[in-house]
């Protein structure tokens, strides 16, 4: 699993919480750009991917790792923001679900990844 | 004196024409003295007056030159042609009575080094007897011929050169002024040209050594116009105070019949023959001369090839008059005189002019205030996002977590804990300070003294407070004092690398004075960045002046003035 959010304080407790369920978190980014390098190099089956970075939003990540990567890895979006807000764009944007932040659990990612 | 060299003149032995010369002499001198103490005596300012009296009385040394007696000769001789100088410098001030140019100033010189020093080395080496047997001799002669013929050569050159020079000047002067001035110029422009063409045509007579009879009837006509030039200076006068009457009428005519916005501008360009006149209103609230539209319009220094002459009512700076041309006194005093009799119309337009630029500035400052509102929220949103809304999410996670492992795992629980009240306390201060950005709470409940206090205790540079109101004001007030200083602090630890800051807030005379004051590197600019702009608006919204002066490297100092009655 690799985690990119800006934001320390999430990236430390979601790791927590991934790791005390059973999942390998094999790194963490601050920024969109870097992610396509970061996924050759580390090859995660699952992205957690913030939408809302400061460089480039999380869908324009989305669509440049399935223009690298075909369908692996697994992205799966998060954002503070409400999913009514999001819910189109998500569906567009060819990744496996939408998790908002405030409901972000170990079943709500493993209910959206195969 | 006149009576004096009259006789002298009828007397003299070599006075070829008597009658004709001396009653000549006698119109100059008398004609000159006369208007010229006249014009003395109506001009305040000016030496058109005193210059005429002059050349009066070098036209009656001149005749002198008459004289049979040795001495009187001798010293009317040296002065003879000190006249034509006097009557260059007279021409060259016209109407101004000064000279206005450089070129006017050179030429008068060269014209009076000619006519003294030029011409007493001329008379020292010239045998007075030598064409002139009748004439009495020369007490003071040194006879060198040589020296007489290089001398007299260049006298002569030089003469003809300046006379034809000082005549293109004169026909220039006439011919670009506006038809009112040429109207003026055209009488002493017509006779002094004269004048001095025949004296240049005299000269080259004389340079080429031609005969007597044509150079004494030369000489005749010239004195004839000589003789004539005090009247022309008198009309071409007359004509100065009708043409400004005249301007002055018709300006009063025209504001009579009022007219909408720039009428009065436009009856001014009329008045003063300047069709790209400029009429800029003084307006005191914003130290800046504008148009009736408002717009900024530059008066000192005036653009190039402009004068600019302001424009004063009842000792009040009301407005300034642009126009193009050369920089005369006698040009200023027609526009003071049509800037004064426009004056309470003036002062209307200038009201007008200070209201439409309020409102340019009013729609400028409302659209600033709306933007300045809308960042303040995206930056709000931004902040909430990033900080508080980031930690209250993670804070989520790690209780979901906590809940998990209390029963089978309490050690770890325990430390989740920890961790989640570390986030909790963090969100909690970041949300304060989000607060307190929005409006600090301290200064609603208890007062500017204990704000500003708040603010000074927070700030990395140590503030002095040194004074604030005793009493509560109006809240708007008292939130605009508080943010003033805010920003100035903020900036104070960015940029000034200050020791010390001092703050002080009087209430004075219905008005709140802020002055907000470091000992920093100064220089900076009110233009830079957002913050000092929104402030200005701020206080600008409550009628109030935000002044800014950072020397560099002499600190900075921040003052606010607010209306509060």
């Amino acid at each position: 699993m690799l985690i990119v959010d800006d934001h320390p304080s999430f990236r430390a407790s979601a790791r927590r919480m991934l790791e005390a369920n059973g999942y390998d978190v094999v790194g963490e980014l601050d920024n969109g750009d870097g992610v396509v390098a970061a996924v050759e190099k580390l090859n995660p089956e699952v992205v957690l991917l913030d939408v809302r970075l400061p460089d480039i939003d999380g869908f324009e990540v989305t669509r440049r790792l399935l223009d690298a990567h075909g369908a692996t890895p697994q992205i799966v979006l998060v954002s503070s923001h409400d999913f009514t807000d999001l819910d189109e764009a998500v569906g567009a944007s060819g990744a496996r679900g939408f998790v908002a932040k405030s409901e972000l659990s170990a079943e709500a990612i493993s209910l959206l990844i195969r | 004196m006149g009576i004096a060299a009259f006789v002298v003149m009828l007397n003299g032995e070599h006075n070829v024409h008597r009658g004709a010369y001396a009653g000549l002499f006698l119109a100059t001198g008398w004609g000159f003295v006369g208007i010229g103490l006249w014009v003395w005596k109506q001009r305040s300012a000016g030496n058109i007056g005193p210059l005429m009296v002059a050349v009066g009385f070098s036209g009656l040394l001149k005749g002198l030159v008459f004289s049979n007696d040795s001495v009187v000769f001798a010293i009317a001789s040296v002065g003879e042609v000190l006249i034509y100088a006097v009557l260059i410098h007279l021409l060259l001030s016209f109407p101004s009575g000064r000279l206005e140019t450089r070129l006017d100033r050179l030429l008068v010189t060269i014209a009076y080094v000619n006519t003294t020093v030029v011409q007493l080395g001329v008379f020292l080496f010239t045998d007075s007897k030598a064409g002139c047997a009748r004439c009495p001799g020369n007490p003071l002669l040194i006879e060198h011929s040589e020296a007489a013929k290089v001398l007299e050569a260049a006298q002569l050159d030089t003469s003809i050169a300046l006379l034809g020079a000082v005549v293109a000047v004169l026909y220039r002067r006439w011919h670009s002024g506006t038809p009112g001035r040429a109207r003026v110029f055209a009488p002493i422009v017509a006779v002094g040209g004269l004048t001095f063409l025949l004296l240049m045509a005299a000269l080259i007579v004389e340079q080429a050594g031609l005969s007597s009879d044509i150079s004494d009837a030369q000489t005749l006509a010239l004195f004839t116009s000589i003789a004539c030039l005090p009247f022309a200076f008198l009309v071409g006068l007359l004509r100065s105070r009708f043409s400004e009457a005249d301007a002055i009428s018709e300006l009063l005519a025209q504001l009579g019949e009022g007219g909408g916005r720039g009428a009065l501008r436009d009856a001014l360009a009329d008045a003063l023959g300047d069709p790209t006149l400029e009429l800029a209103y003084w307006v005191p609230g914003q130290d800046a001369y504008l148009d009736a539209d408002g717009q900024p319009v530059r008066v000192d220094p005036a653009p190039a090839g402009k004068v600019s002459t302001i424009i004063e009512h009842e000792g009040e700076r009301i407005a300034a008059i642009v126009k193009s041309g050369p920089d005369l006194a006698e040009e200023r005093e027609l526009v003071q005189t049509a800037g004064a009799a426009a004056g309470l119309t003036l002062r209307n337009e200038r009201l007008d002019a200070e209201l439409r630029a309020k409102v340019v500035e009013l729609q400028a400052s409302r659209s600033r205030i709306v933007q300045a509102g809308y960042e303040q929220r995206r930056r709000l949103e931004r902040d909430l996002h990033d900080g508080a809304q980031q930690r209250l999410m993670a804070l989520g996670i790690d209780l979901r977590m906590v809940r998990e492992r209390i029963e089978h795992d309490p050690q770890g629980a325990a430390e989740l804990l920890d961790e989640s009240l570390h986030e909790l306390n963090e969100a909690t201060a970041e949300l304060r300070e989000l607060a307190r950005g929005i409006h600090p709470a301290v200064l609603t409940n208890r007062g500017l003294h204990a704000a500003l206090k708040g603010l000074a205790s927070r700030s990395p540079v140590p503030v002095e407070l040194l004074q604030t109101p005793a009493d509560r004001l109006p809240p708007s007030v008292e939130s605009a004092v508080y943010f003033v200083v805010a920003e100035a602090l903020t900036n104070a630890a960015r940029y000034s690398r200050a020791q010390t800051v001092t703050v002080g807030v009087v209430r004075d005379n219905g008005h709140i004075d802020i002055e907000v004051r470091d000992d920093g590197v100064g220089g900076a600019d009110a233009d830079q960045g957002s913050g000092l702009r929104g402030l200005a608006d701020r206080v600008a919204a409550l009628d109030g002046r935000l002044e800014l002066t950072s020397p560099q490297g002499l600190g900075t100092i921040l003052r606010a003035t607010i209306p509060c009655a």
